[in-house]
């Protein structure tokens, strides 16, 4: 199944807020329960502590009320030591329940009436006593039948019943809720542990699978990359030996051409010669009506050195073009030197051999070169700088002087741009292309030439690797722009030793 | 040219024949009136050059110069170098290889079997008559030794 990146960080960004609120939820519900739990806790401890006050205060209630009624029974003060035990407690633990008893609001009105149950039952308790130590024992057993220790000890009794019986329900309460708490903390942290678990075996999952298909991909992407590389590498070559076998074509071609125009140069020239003989001897000769004579002294005198001349200057126009096909398939085949070329100083010497053509005219060149170095042929870039600034002083505009700018400086891709601007007479935008063709030119054929110089200048920038382009306007001027790699050693392919 | 009075022969090994032509004429202008013996192919030559038994022992005790094509029909005029200059009765024979080739292999190679003069072609007519009238001038003063 193939994931998207989209999907892939949509989904591993989904698994992650989903473990992150699973993850809060269980810090939450913990610390929620943990509080609940302590507050059951202390719920529980507070009951206890009530319970446990209450149950002292009644113990020492009902120790204080045997010992009263051994000692009314028996008079003697032996039997009364419960009574003295406890009696000076009571006050110090009814404050006591009255404290434990303060969180409870019900509490309030409870511990008023069971401070006047407990002092009602210890006045009776104290005056029976203090009665039958007086000997009026009569008075302090009339005091106790008439009921109201026994009524007060009774409604505090059912006081401090209740009291427990409040404690031990709020105890219980208290376990259970306690227990539920950490029951469901349990719960929280099972269910909270299983989609951590989940979310991280998800996360987990898609991660390995998207890896296991990146890894795969990119398997794919080298494989395809060596074999284009490897396709570029043999398209090169056979390229490289395709143009091999046109420049062997041209040469021997141009070589074979050469031999039999040689011959017909040759024999037009010795031609020319016997016609010479011929005709000077015809020029001589004494004039006669014969018509046969007439007509051969025309064809010797004039018919004949005029076929000639044009023979002549047909041949020598073929033997130019020849001459010229033959240099540029020669320049094509030349072993190709790379070497370290300082291009301010070479920019420089090539403005140098034409200043004075340039000077002439009231104009200059100026150089602005950003990059210093570079590795070609120099030979080459001789000739091509040396062919255009030739062509931007031929083609110069004829109203004003020429104006040259040289620039060199970076492009993409590990090459060098070298710029040469005129303002020339400029070249039209329909022969922008057709002017770097052979024999071809542009514009007015006011200068002498063959149309070979941009053609050649073009087959050189190729075979070091580049190309030569232009931008012009008619009447403006023009600029050529010459890119070359940086270093020719590598460029695929060239044809050096 | 002349080797006490002996005529020196001319073996002009060409397989264009107006080239063949235009070579002798301007010869001549250079005032070389030796016997120049054509041949347009490579086998004719050798069967001159070789004698019929191939020993080259028919031309004993005449004085040859060849003047040499590198691009023949049937052959390269290199094997007939290699033959001419290996033979033990043409070895001394001077040998002047007249061709288009300007390959500097080529060149050194044709040095090595032994040629004696090298000339490139001039690729103008005018360059190739004015250098042919130079070589004649030249062949006008050279000493040419006798096959043995």
């Amino acid at each position: 199944m193939p994931i998207s990146t989209n999907a892939f960080v949509r989904s591993t960004a989904l698994m992650l807020l989903i473990g992150f609120l699973a993850l809060m939820a269980i810090v939450g519900t913990s610390i929620w329960l943990v509080e609940q739990n302590q507050g059951w806790f202390e719920q529980t401890t507070q009951a206890r502590l009530a319970r446990a006050a209450t149950v002292n205060l009644r113990t020492a209630m009902q120790d204080a009320e045997t010992g009263q009624r051994g000692f009314l029974l028996t008079g003697e003060d032996r039997y009364l030591a419960p009574y003295d035990g406890n009696i000076g407690r009571i006050p110090e633990m009814l404050d006591r329940v009255d404290d434990v008893l303060q969180p409870y609001p019900d509490s309030e009105a409870t511990v008023p009436m069971i401070r006047n149950a407990v002092s009602a039952k210890l006045a009776e308790m104290q005056q029976t006593i203090d009665l039958y130590r007086a000997g009026n024992r009569d008075g302090a057993l009339a005091l106790v039948l008439s009921d109201t220790g026994k009524e007060a000890m009774d409604q505090a009794r059912s006081y401090f019943e209740r009291i427990i019986e409040d404690a031990d329900r709020l105890i219980v309460e208290g376990v259970e809720n306690q227990r539920g708490a950490s029951t469901a903390l349990r719960w929280v942290t099972i269910i909270g542990a299983f989609v951590i678990f989940a979310v991280v075996g998800g996360s987990a999952w898609t991660v390995l699978i998207y890896t296991r298909e990146l890894a795969a991909a990119r398997q794919e992407v080298e494989a395809a990359n060596a074999g284009l590389e490897e396709r570029v590498r043999e398209r090169t070559s056979d390229l490289g030996r395709a143009n091999e076998e046109i420049q062997r074509f041209a040469y021997i071609v141009t070589h074979d051409l050469r031999a039999p125009l040689v011959n017909i140069m040759g024999f037009t020239s010795e031609l020319e010669t016997s016609v010479g003989t011929l005709s000077s001897y015809m020029a001589k000769a004494p004039e006669t009506s014969d018509p046969y004579f007439v007509e051969a002294k025309l064809a010797a005198t004039e018919d004949l050195p005029e076929a000639i001349t044009f023979i002549r200057a047909a041949t020598r126009k073929m033997d130019g073009l020849i001459n010229a096909i033959l240099k540029i398939s020669r320049e094509g085949r030349r072993q190709l030197k790379p070497e370290q070329i300082n291009l301010r100083e070479f920019i420089d010497a090539a403005a140098n051999a034409v200043h004075h053509q340039v000077a002439e005219t009231g104009g200059a060149i100026v150089a602005d070169v950003v990059v210093p170095r570079l590795v070609s042929d120099r030979l080459s870039l001789e000739q091509v700088l040396g062919n255009l600034l030739d062509n931007a002083i031929k083609y110069r505009h004829p109203e004003r002087p020429i104006q040259i700018a040289i620039r060199a400086h970076n492009s993409p891709g590990n090459r060098i741009d070298i710029e040469v601007e005129d303002n020339g007479r400029g070249i039209a935008a329909t022969d922008h292309e057709r002017v770097f063709e052979l024999f071809r030119r542009s514009g007015v054929q006011s200068q002498p030439g063959e149309g070979i110089g941009l053609a050649h200048v073009r087959t050189m920038a190729r075979s070091l690797g580049g190309d030569v382009t232009l931008r012009s306007e008619l009447g403006v001027g023009t600029t050529f722009i010459i890119s070359l790699p940086r270093d020719l050693r590598s460029v695929p392919g060239r044809q050096t030793a | 040219m002349s080797n006490d009075g002996k005529p020196v022969t001319i073996i002009m090994i060409e397989d264009d024949e107006g080239h063949a032509r235009l070579i002798e004429k301007n010869i001549r202008r250079a005032g070389v009136s030796n016997q120049i013996l054509p041949f347009t192919n490579g086998t004719d030559a050798l069967n001159f050059l070789m004698g019929p038994d191939g020993t080259g022992e028919n031309n004993k005790g005449r004085q040859l110069l060849v003047l040499l094509d590198l691009n023949l029909p049937d052959m390269t005029g290199v094997d007939i170098l290699e033959k001419v200059k290996g033979n033990e009765h043409t070895k001394r024979s001077p040998v002047v290889v007249l061709t288009t080739t300007d390959d500097q292999r080529e060149i050194q190679r044709c040095y090595d079997l032994g040629a004696n003069v090298y000339i490139t072609k001039p690729v103008d007519y005018e360059g190739f008559a004015n250098a042919i009238r130079q070589l004649g001038l030249f062949f006008a003063v050279m000493q040419v030794p006798e096959t043995e």
